[in-house]
């Protein structure tokens, strides 16, 4: 085959139909960036859900010595703990349950906010300042007043925290920005497809002569579908790579900058979640133009 | 080389069909004129010769396939063995002569080498030798015709169909447009030359088929264009 001749051929078709070429680059740019993004967001949620706590838990504070409480006279006891244990595994409402030592909590907090606050002679914070708790899963997450109620009260119980109640804003506005950036992104797909539509009839149309006389001379289908698919790939890898440029601007300017210096409590997606919104791109992108071009040229260029 | 056992071909929305019932054989090396007024079915019998269309019943073999049970993926195959004339030539104005006659090569993988001794030979044999790098546009009609004759031999198909090649031509244009017909047809190819010009055809004297509402009126070797006797 002659690929002079195919390469030839999609240098003047993308030279002569640029507008239209850098029009689906453009709006490919924007919806796979929003793609893009909106993967990142959901990574975020998940992040945010699995630090905090499966949103479905509830976390009981067990009373620590010089606990501020006023139901906490004294820090729990074991036989307090028991009792405690007892009544949530009880429980009908209960999946399951777990401890969680004063050294795992401040593992957790060291985890989150750095080392300097933990370290040295006198740290700020020792495991003596972490209360123990018990991690509660629920069967339905809706019934939790019985179990709220049932713990509250007993010796050696500081409080009970339904982690929805603290977690929820926080992941609803994530959940919230990722359906908007993918909402917006599936109309900006819709009007991609529609553009790619549009270039390829313009692109047969201009090349109808060709095309033409190609069908007489017996040239494969292939070949004369060849330009076209390869025409399509290329405004697909520039409108990749440019949404790839604008998702790594968007890590490396906002989320990388916001997780070192600011909102440090909450814990940021990382570069592993970048290259898995960047390969979701990489994927969708050629996708996006190499489909329609495919079934289009199937209904233009049949021989 | 070219057979039609029994071919209908109806269009959707037209109460007649465009050939009805007929059957017609044309042997390797032949020279049939196919003859009749617009709307005679004559387009629908090269048609069918290319497997443009399909036929509604009967069979058609074409190079000896069957062009019915044809897969579409084999119908760039057959069309290799098919050289295609037109009235309107069908040049493509941005290229040479030369590249004109080159393309139909390029297009089913012909190496570079091959192209560059075979297109100097046809254009030769076309009579265009030092014509290889004007432009469509810079030549005279037949002279465009012969690039077109050109490009349709230049793979040395068995066939070469004619639809009304010197349709756009003057008598003495023509004249050599089919002096060169019939001398791609010594060569053993097989042409089939739709036409309106009764003085070829008068002039030839080859086989004469000729369509009349779909059908076959006459067939007859070394004919003339009118009624016969």
């Amino acid at each position: 085959m002659q690929l002079r001749y195919v390469f030839s051929e999609l240098g003047q078709g993308l030279r002569r139909n640029l507008s239209m070429h850098l029009a689906v680059v453009l709006t490919l740019f924007v919806s796979l960036t929003l793609v893009g993004v909106g993967v990142l967001f959901n990574q975020q949620a998940a992040r945010a859900a699995e630090h905090w706590g499966n949103q479905l838990q509830i976390t009981v504070y067990l009373c620590r010595a010089n606990d501020s409480a006023a139901v906490c006279p004294n820090a729990v006891t074991d036989a307090q703990k028991t009792e405690i244990s007892q009544v949530v595994d009880d429980n009908p409402e209960v999946a399951d349950f777990h401890f969680e030592s004063s050294e795992q909590a401040l593992d957790k907090a060291r985890e989150l906010y750095g080392d300097e606050l933990f370290s040295g002679d006198n740290p700020a914070i020792t495991a003596a300042d972490m209360p123990q708790t018990i991690w509660i899963t629920l069967d339905d997450p809706q019934q939790y007043q019985g179990i709220t109620s049932a713990v509250q009260g007993l010796d050696g119980v500081s409080k009970v925290r339904d982690m929805r109640e603290q977690v929820a804003p926080i992941l609803d506005s994530i959940n919230m920005l990722q359906w908007v950036a993918l909402g917006t992104a599936a109309f900006l797909v819709f009007a991609a497809l529609l553009l790619v539509a549009n270039t390829i009839r313009l692109a047969a149309f201009a090349r109808r002569k060709e095309i033409g006389i190609m069908r007489l001379v017996g040239a494969s289908t292939l070949y004369i579908a060849l330009p076209f698919l390869l025409e399509a790939l290329v405004t697909a890898l520039i409108g990749v790579a440019l949404a790839g440029a604008a998702l790594w601007g968007f890590m490396y300017f906002g989320i990388d900058e916001l997780s070192q210096n600011r909102l440090k409590f909450v814990p940021w997606i990382g570069w592993d979640e970048f290259w898995l919104a960047a390969g979701t791109v990489a994927i969708l992108g050629p996708l996006l133009t190499l489909l329609p071009t495919l079934v289009l040229t199937r209904k233009y260029l049949k021989v | 080389m070219i057979r039609f056992e029994k071919v209908t071909k109806s269009y959707p929305g037209h109460p007649h069909p465009a050939l009805d019932n007929i059957s017609v054989d044309v042997e390797k090396g032949e020279f049939v004129f196919l003859v009749g007024s617009s709307g005679s079915g004559k387009s629908t019998f090269l048609r069918l010769v290319l497997r443009e269309y399909r036929p509604s019943q009967g069979r058609v073999y074409v190079a000896g396939k069957e062009i019915n049970r044809l897969a579409g993926w084999k119908v760039p195959r057959l069309r290799r063995d098919i050289g295609t004339v037109f009235q309107d030539f069908r040049l493509l104005p941005n290229k040479t002569v030369t590249e004109n006659v080159a393309f139909a090569l390029q297009v089913i993988g012909k190496s570079r080498k091959e192209i560059k001794d075979v297109v100097p030979e046809t254009l030769e044999l076309v009579g265009l030798s030092g014509k290889g790098d004007r432009m469509p546009d810079e030549l005279s009609g037949g002279e465009q015709q012969r690039v077109a004759v050109a490009r349709a031999f230049v793979n040395r198909p068995m066939i070469l169909i004619a639809d009304e090649p010197t349709g756009n031509l003057d008598p003495t244009t023509s004249v050599g447009i089919m002096k060169l017909l019939d001398r791609i047809n010594r060569t053993g190819t097989t042409v089939v030359m739709a036409t309106h010009d009764s003085s070829i055809v008068d002039q030839m004297r080859k086989r004469v088929i000729e369509l009349e509402n779909g059908h076959v009126v006459r067939d007859q070797a070394q004919g003339v264009y009118g009624h016969q006797n």
